[in-house]
């Protein structure tokens, strides 16, 4: 499984939260709106601010210098 | 059950919550500040049968994890530590039916503080319709709190909602379940005895477990009192004794939040097989692309600044013939006087100088709640970020500075929504740069009077059109800059992520978008309006104070009698008047006012001003659409002319420096437009930033960099352009 930074997904490709690298603070207030480890997310469109479908809602994100988010592709159910 | 049951209201942000405030409070509600923050209190007391119930809403929250005090003001409430609200009976949680899973984040911890809870799960019909199955019965049981089915802006389950709150009030107060491990416990204990040691005993166990939580949170800095280092000291000490047993903060509260809606959901949500593109995302494929989007984008923008400047002066025209009216009246029933001047140029012609931009105001409210409602603000800000990010800004700076292109009052009002604190302040301090609805009199008058007439294109484009063009978004060019440096120097610091909900469209609900725009009309009529009356009263005091103004009465009583002849004599009536004029023109010079205007002429002189411009720019320092009207009583016209007066506009061309050079030409046009771009000449806007700032200090920077910006600005425009010229 690869695990690659959430910019690397492609329109339409799901990934699983694998880590959420930052400081606390930040990474409490993505977690409180849904980006959390092991969350399910899917790339709507890509750029800076991207944006994603988490379940039924859509965020748009645009990490910052010390934010990353690491994401295992999950592959595309048939 | 207590006389008056008191109900909060919480939830994530879009998720009807206002929808359903109404629906509940069946629209009798009251709006006010909580006292010393910005937060919104919204009160509305009703009658359930036969309990009477005040209904308490709170800001839409994704985490009742307090940052700073704003955000404290939830927590104090649900605590019942809010002195002016008391204690909640009850906490209605309101959830997203169709995104349970990142709501009850919010629940567990509204669950945590222990008091009766009904779980409100809205739009239950779009949920329904994706094909999203809940079985209620069961997870009622599982959670052991009433759970209710609700549409409210279909008014459905508002009933129940109703039945599910008392018996939840019933069943009296509600036991915590621990949710965090032994350990955790175990640390909130330690952590009490120790409180109770630095003399606070008692600390509601949720904030206990706040304090241990939220690493730089404002309970960690507020609570100790005088022993707040020792407490920082031991709060680090427990944290790293929570890491050693596995409990790494902050990490911990989300993991075991979400574990925790995790299995609570188990087994009893059925989601739909496929996930089908819904309506919003079809529309969003157009509207957030990045090149369809940006163009929709500007199409809208130009809709609503079109619309205003249609919409708005018919009605403004209206007010003003109103205030014309009832000068007029006060005129009929009395005799020139220093009482009638005070009624008509003082208190008439000050309220009238603040209703006069109600149009303005009340139609930018509507677009900005029609667009906010319907879910467009959203996408609005995300197609923004990447402009907005090259001064230091992020996107939800965006609204509130284009709201400032009508009027800063509400610009910086609609700042609140920027959670990071440097962002915040930044777009604060420099949103009065925009260029307001009351800066474009002084540019029409300028530009049409000094301008030359030169067009190209056939007319289409003129140079007059362009200056204007230009006057209306010099501020915003030189914000900027302003912006950039602001973020370099003092609010330098690490930008957070940025991160937006971007809600479903949707209907506008007819209801929220009159309330939305009715209460800020109102707050701008009772906040903004007291103050422009006093200041009003005031310069008209010193305008007229100290004078003799017998003569200049006699002659307006001559005047008014040969008008009420029927036929007054046309060129006797025209003596009289300009004899009337003049003679109100010295008086304004010998007036306070004027000597005022005298003693600053050697700082005006390099901007190329005389005493008269400059008497002009200090009377509209409280406010300054009075520039217009002071301009026509020292030019010695009478202060009800406007900025399309021909007559004014001829003396301002042939009013001459005492050696016969001509005092206005075009650098001098140019310089005094300069000014009014930049210059910080509207108390409303600066008693505005003191409220949401919170600081007399932020009121008076912004006050001084942009006075200071406008007189150097100023003066280059002159220095340079007069060389040229």
């Amino acid at each position: 499984m690869d695990i690659v930074p959430l910019d690397c997904l492609q329109t339409g490709e799901t990934g699983r939260i694998a880590d959420i690298e930052g400081c606390a603070e930040t990474v409490t207030r993505l977690a409180e709106i849904g980006l959390r480890n092991g969350a399910l997310v899917r790339m709507v469109r890509t750029g800076s601010p991207c944006i994603l479908a988490l379940d039924n809602q859509r965020l748009s994100f645009r990490p910052e210098e010390c934010t990353h988010v690491f994401v295992e592709v999950v592959p595309a159910l048939a | 059950m207590p006389d008056v049951l008191k109900v909060a209201l919480i939830g994530n942000p879009n998720t009807g919550k206002s929808t359903l405030f109404n629906a509940l409070s069946g629209l009798q509600s009251r709006v006010g500040n909580f006292p010393g923050v910005t937060v919104e209190k919204k009160i509305g007391r009703v009658q359930w049968g036969a309990a009477t119930v005040e209904l308490i809403d709170l800001p839409g929250t994704y985490s009742l994890a307090p940052r700073s005090l704003d955000e404290m003001v939830s927590v104090n409430v649900l605590l019942g530590k809010q002195a002016d609200v008391g204690t909640p009976d009850a906490v209605i949680c309101i959830v997203d039916a169709s995104n349970l899973e990142r709501n009850f984040y919010l629940l567990s911890q509204v669950l945590d503080i222990g008091l009766p809870t009904v779980l409100v799960m809205n739009m239950w019909d779009v949920a329904a319709e994706r094909g999203q199955k809940i079985d209620v019965a069961a997870l009622e049981a599982r959670l052991g709190i009433p759970v209710v089915k609700c549409s409210a802006h279909k008014k459905t389950g508002v009933s129940e909602i109703q039945a599910a709150v008392q018996r939840a009030v019933a069943g009296g107060p509600r036991g915590v379940t621990q949710l965090f491990p032994a350990v955790f416990a175990t640390e909130t204990q330690l952590l009490a005895e120790k409180l109770a040691g630095w003399g606070h005993p008692h600390v509601a166990p949720y904030l206990l477990e706040r304090l241990l939580l939220d690493v730089g949170g404002w309970l960690e800095s507020h609570f100790g009192g005088q022993h707040a280092h020792d407490l920082f000291q031991y709060l680090q000490h427990a944290r790293e004794r929570l890491a050693a047993a596995g409990c790494k903060v902050p990490m911990i509260e989300a993991r075991t939040r979400y574990a925790w809606a995790r299995e609570t959901l188990k087994g009893l949500v059925v989601q739909p097989a496929n996930r089908a593109v819904t309506f919003s995302d079809r529309i969003d494929q157009w509207l957030t692309h990045r090149v369809v989007g940006l163009v929709s984008f500007f199409l809208i923008m130009l809709v609503v600044f079109l619309s205003l400047h249609t919409l708005s002066p018919p009605l403004q025209g209206v007010l003003e013939a109103g205030q014309g009216w009832l000068s007029s009246q006060v005129a009929s029933v009395m005799g020139p006087g220093p009482l009638r001047s005070l009624i008509n140029d003082g208190i008439i012609a000050g309220v009238g100088g603040v209703l006069v931009f109600l149009p303005q105001i009340i139609f930018l409210f509507l677009f900005i709640a029609l667009l906010e409602d319907c879910g467009y603000m959203a996408r609005a800000a995300f197609l923004m970020d990447k402009l907005m990010t090259k001064v230091g800004l992020s996107g939800k700076s965006f609204v509130p500075l284009m709201s400032s292109f009508a009027c800063a009052i509400p610009g910086v009002m609609a700042a609140r929504v920027i959670e990071n604190r440097r962002d915040r302040m930044v777009t604060i301090l420099v949103a009065p740069l925009m260029s307001c609805s009351a800066r474009l009199p002084v540019y029409v008058l300028m530009t049409e009077t000094f301008v030359p007439d030169v067009s190209w294109l056939g007319g289409l484009v003129s140079l007059k059109g362009l200056t204007l063009f230009f006057m209306t978004f010099f501020g915003a060019f030189v914000a900027i800059p302003v912006a950039w440096i602001l973020k370099k120097t003092l609010f330098r610091g690490e930008t957070p992520p940025f991160v937006m909900e971007l809600p479903s469209y949707k209907w506008p609900s007819a209801w929220i978008v009159l309330r939305r725009v009715y209460d800020s009309a109102y707050s701008f009529v009772t906040r903004a309006g007291t103050l422009i009356l006093a200041m009003s009263i005031l310069i008209w005091a010193a305008g007229y104070f100290p004078g003799d103004h017998q003569e200049s009465d006699r002659l307006q009583a001559q005047i008014e009698d040969l008008e009420k002849q029927p036929e007054p004599p046309a060129d006797k009536l025209a003596t009289l008047s300009a004899k009337q004029n003049e003679l109100s023109g010295a008086l304004l010079e010998t007036s306070l006012l004027g000597r005022l205007g005298h003693a600053i002429e050697p700082a005006v002189i390099p901007l190329g001003w005389d005493w008269k411009i400059g008497v002009g720019v200090i009377a509209s320092f409280p406010a300054r659409e009075v520039i217009v009207a002071t301009m026509g009583t020292i030019y010695s016209l009478g202060g009800d002319v406007d900025e399309r007066n021909p007559d004014l506009r001829n003396t301002l061309k042939n009013s001459k420096w005492p050696d016969g050079r001509p005092v206005f030409t075009l650098p001098v046009a140019i310089s005094i437009m300069v000014f009014f771009a930049l210059c910080a000449q509207c108390a409303s806007t600066l008693l505005v930033i003191k409220r949401e700032t919170n600081s007399w200090g932020w009121a008076l920077f912004t006050f001084v960099y942009m006075t200071g910006l406008a007189y150097v600005a100023a003066l280059l425009v002159y220095q340079i352009g007069s060389r040229w010229a």
